[in-house]
């Protein structure tokens, strides 16, 4: 089970989440869904990632994202001639641990991946990658491969 | 008429692999039933346990929100696309206030008729945390008690697969489980025992590099490692991140359970300053351990954990508890903060976890390791058969001796050693053995610096019956 990412993708996450600061990052993680996309295990191979407004309001910006869900179904149709998708999302913990909180888990979804990175003050501090499974009772951490 | 339902990458792989899904549906209801009655895996995600569709589901018909229009009831017509978009959220802060369901509470109905616990003590377990650091003999009963009492996320950190000689003991883990991973075989004991809880399982070797993040996750950590290496880590990153450790060990008949680095109290480096030195304190894979003795200890970490989530009594911190089953007794010695301890004390030296097999002796400078002289099993054989002159020590312990043993060897157990080498003769080669070769090695040190020539075999006896006798036990 694996996140596979670039070093230049990774830094634009890393960017977009220290420029939130101290409120939380979000965004789309996009490439070609594998062929056992929904096995605990799969390896995922990232080729795009888009940042997105986070569109929690502003009472509780700082521990909440929302990614709006139009925005999202505007890049699936966007993509869906391509075969490519939107394989994962990512967010930030402004000052919190890189782990999924028990709200992560609550509104998670299956298969895709959960990239969190922890900001400290402005500086990315961790980064960990999850997948929920499917009985939705609990995340399972991944690597990140980062490569380039 | 013929409706094309469009779903998210996301979920599509829930629909076997399809991008689109055309039913027959007069209203967005009928297409959806339609959808769910192929697509069983699809229904789960989407819909609560009500029956109705989750709240965080958006449904557009073409580009249009279905909830602006009549919902469920709003009306399709031929070649119209019927999107669905899971809305994506989450964030670092815990979600509302964990109340208890109905199902809830009838499961922990003996603590909410307690006083001291009673719903606001089960709603403040289910809101918290606590990682178990191993899933062996002394993490499965405390593992097993956390989750029937409702601690609502518990974490798991261990790298192991169950073996066969584990089941003597730990409980979380069953025949059947038997080679394979022992946090997937936890977890579903867990879950089969409470399907109200979270358990987050780490597959790692807890280091010095993820202790600490680890930890910040939990409210209270508890250690059932078998090694001194992990047990500083364990202490370390406590005291650095401010969490208590319900603490526990065992070896033999014999347990030790406190807690330390709670608020003002004392560290297990405040008690145990320096480690023993390496092999003078065999492991229970080496020294053995009665079955049922992590139970006991085990299930006391379990009672210290709850009271410390719940806030009530008086928890175990400054003082050591010692279990003899034997004698079956248990005494309790009071212990006090120091003052001077390197991580917990009023200046402390250590701000960051270590390294610890470093601190514990066990990595050997090259140097040190080249002055240990080493033969191989196939060596030692051939001395043997060639009837050469030397002396064959084991260093093992005298139950391990009974177990199995190298033929022609004479046994002094390595804490027996210093009392006892006079016993050897100094003119003759001096090849020395225990198990693995750990034990036999600080033998060889000890033995070479009261001028024997001695040699350690490595590998130990191990390797004598992997590559040399098969009939020799492995233990």
């Amino acid at each position: 089970m694996s996140l596979e990412v670039t070093r230049a993708l990774e830094s634009l996450v890393v960017e977009a989440c220290e420029k939130a600061h101290p409120n939380e990052a979000c965004g789309l993680l996009i490439g070609s869904p594998p062929g056992d996309f929904d096995a605990p295990g799969r390896a995922l191979v990232v080729d795009e990632v888009r940042p997105l407004p986070n569109g929690w309001d502003s009472s509780a910006k700082t521990n909440r994202y929302l990614i709006d869900p139009l925005d999202l179904a505007r890049v699936e149709t966007e993509l869906a001639a391509s075969g490519r998708g939107v394989v994962g999302f990512f967010h930030s913990h402004p000052d919190a641990p890189a782990w999924p909180s028990p709200f992560d888990l609550m509104m998670a979804w299956p298969c895709v991946s959960y990239w969190i990175l922890r900001v400290d003050g402005g500086k990315a501090a961790d980064s960990r990658s999850w997948q929920r499974s499917e009985d939705g009772r609990s995340f399972v951490e991944e690597p990140i491969h980062l490569e380039g | 008429m013929s409706i094309d339902i469009r779903l998210p990458t996301a979920l599509r792989a829930l629909a076997d692999k399809q991008a689109t899904v055309t039913v027959e549906a007069k209203t967005v209801g009928e297409a959806l039933d339609a959808l769910f009655a192929r697509h069983e895996r699809l229904k789960a995600q989407l819909l609560g346990p009500d029956g109705k569709l989750r709240s965080f589901v958006n449904v557009y018909v073409n580009e249009d929100d279905a909830r602006d229009q009549q919902g469920l009831a709003t009306p399709l017509k031929d070649g119209d696309a019927v999107l669905i978009v899971p809305a994506i959220a989450g964030g670092a802060a815990p979600a509302a206030a964990a109340g208890l369901t109905a199902d809830e509470r009838r499961r922990y109905n003996r603590h909410l008729i307690l006083p001291e616990v009673g719903i606001a003590g089960q709603e403040r377990l289910k809101a918290s945390s606590v990682l178990c650091v191993g899933a062996g003999g002394l993490g499965s009963p405390l593992a097993l008690y956390l989750a029937a009492a409702g601690v609502g996320r518990i974490g798991l950190v261990d790298f192991d697969a169950v073996d066969e000689s584990n089941l003597q003991r730990q409980i979380l883990h069953d025949t059947a489980s038997v080679g394979t991973s022992k946090l997937g075989s936890a977890k579903k004991r867990l879950l089969g025992l409470n399907p109200h809880i979270t358990v987050e399982t780490h597959e790692t070797r807890l280091s010095s590099a993820n202790a600490v993040a680890l930890f910040e996750k939990y409210d209270v950590i508890a250690d059932g490692t078998d090694n001194f290496p992990t047990r500083y880590l364990v202490n370390d990153a406590c005291v650095l991140t401010g969490k208590p450790n319900a603490y526990g060990s065992i070896f033999r008949f014999e347990g030790q359970l406190s807690v330390f680095a709670a608020q003002d109290g004392p560290c297990y480096r405040c008690l145990y300053p320096e480690p023993p030195p390496p092999g003078l304190v065999p492991s229970c894979a080496e020294g053995g351990v009665l079955g049922v003795l992590p139970g006991v200890i085990g299930t006391m970490q379990a009672v210290e954990t709850l009271k410390l989530l719940l806030g009530i009594g008086r928890p175990l911190a400054g003082r050591l508890m010692l279990y003899d089953a034997l004698e079956q007794s248990w005494r309790t010695l009071n212990i006090r903060r120091n003052p001077d301890c390197p991580v917990c004390g009023k200046n402390p030296t250590i701000k960051a976890p270590i390294d610890y097999e470093a601190f514990c002796g066990l990595k050997e400078t090259p140097k040190e390791k080249s002055l240990i002289p080493e033969m191989t099993v196939e060596e030692l054989k051939a001395k043997q058969d060639k009837k050469e002159e030397f002396v064959l020590i084991d260093v093992r312990e005298r139950h391990e001796y009974d177990l199995a043993r190298i033929p022609g060897s004479t046994l002094i157990p390595l804490g027996d050693l210093p009392q006892r080498h006079g016993e050897i003769d100094k003119t003759a080669l001096v090849v020395v053995h225990c198990r693995s070769g750990a034990r036999s090695a600080r033998a060889v040190q000890f033995l070479r610096a009261q001028g024997f020539d001695a040699v350690n075999v490595a590998g130990g006896i191990l390797a004598w019956s992997e590559r040399i006798d098969p009939s020799v036990p492995q233990y």
